[in-house]
């Protein structure tokens, strides 16, 4: 097989995607680089496996989560506290004229669960349709939708949106008349 | 990949009846729901707009010279 053009131009557009998803996924810029290199060598040798006209983002991103995933297991045997160590490195994050508001957004997505985490940032920003990233997750339909659901949950409360954790008879009648 | 069998069980299953499921956990009301998405996505699209690191444009620069049939 020969690597066509389209398919180089294909996998250079999808590294911005691969990026944002990993470094948000790991809270590393460092660590996120080098999982995206490894995906795309990974992909590369695999090409023959790539069903052509299927999604190769999904694809990618799957070969991105399954990197991440045995990664984070090795680590979790040899490092101590990985949730807090992965909290504080985030604060070295902001590049280029990042802002500030993003901190504290980027902490709290820093405290969910890493499979909450992925289920959000899968459906929530990297346009991923449930049924796209249960497949990416190896996991059903169901099991997406509980762990966005959770994971927005508990970051609304880790942020104070709307002060959820008072959950009286306004934000209930507010919730009502929107969804009908 | 493994995650092809369980998404075609996956579409098997009735949606109603997994919604159903989801009543019994907590959710956000549409307003927070919307901020929470919000947010997610500026922090999101500041990420996806980081110029791409010459390390990547150079790996697949190198797919030219290299053929993928025999991987080193």
């Amino acid at each position: 097989m020969t690597p066509e053009p389209d398919l180089r131009d294909a996998l250079l557009a999808a590294v911005p995607s691969l990026r944002a998803f990993a470094i948000s996924l790991s809270g590393q810029v460092d660590r996120a680089d080098d999982l995206v290199q490894d995906t795309l060598l990974r992909a590369l040798s695999n090409l023959h496996r790539f069903e052509r006209g299927t999604n190769l983002n999904a694809w990618l991103f799957t070969i991105l989560r399954n990197l991440f995933h045995s990664e984070y297991r090795k680590r979790r045997r040899e490092v101590e506290d990985p949730d807090g160590s992965y909290a504080g490195r985030l604060k070295v994050q902001p590049e280029q004229g990042a802002r500030l508001d993003f901190e504290d957004f980027r902490s709290a997505l820093a405290k969910l669960p890493p499979d909450q985490r992925e289920a959000l940032l899968l459906v929530g920003a990297s346009g991923f349709s449930y049924e796209e990233a249960a497949h990416i997750c190896g996991c059903a339909v169901g099991t997406i939708k509980s762990r966005v659901n959770r994971a927005r949950f508990r970051l609304a409360s880790l942020l104070n949106v709307d002060d959820v954790d008072d959950l009286g008879p306004d934000s209930m009648t507010r919730a009502a008349l929107q969804n009908s | 990949m493994t995650g092809e069998k369980g998404n075609k069980l996956a579409r098997v299953i009735p949606e109603e009846f997994l919604d159903e499921k989801l009543t019994a956990e907590p959710k956000l009301d549409s307003t927070s729901q919307k901020r929470i998405g919000d947010q997610l996505r500026a922090m999101y699209d500041e990420l996806m707009q980081q110029p791409v690191p010459d390390r990547f444009k150079e790996l697949l620069e190198q797919l030219d010279k290299k053929d993928l049939e025999t991987p080193e």
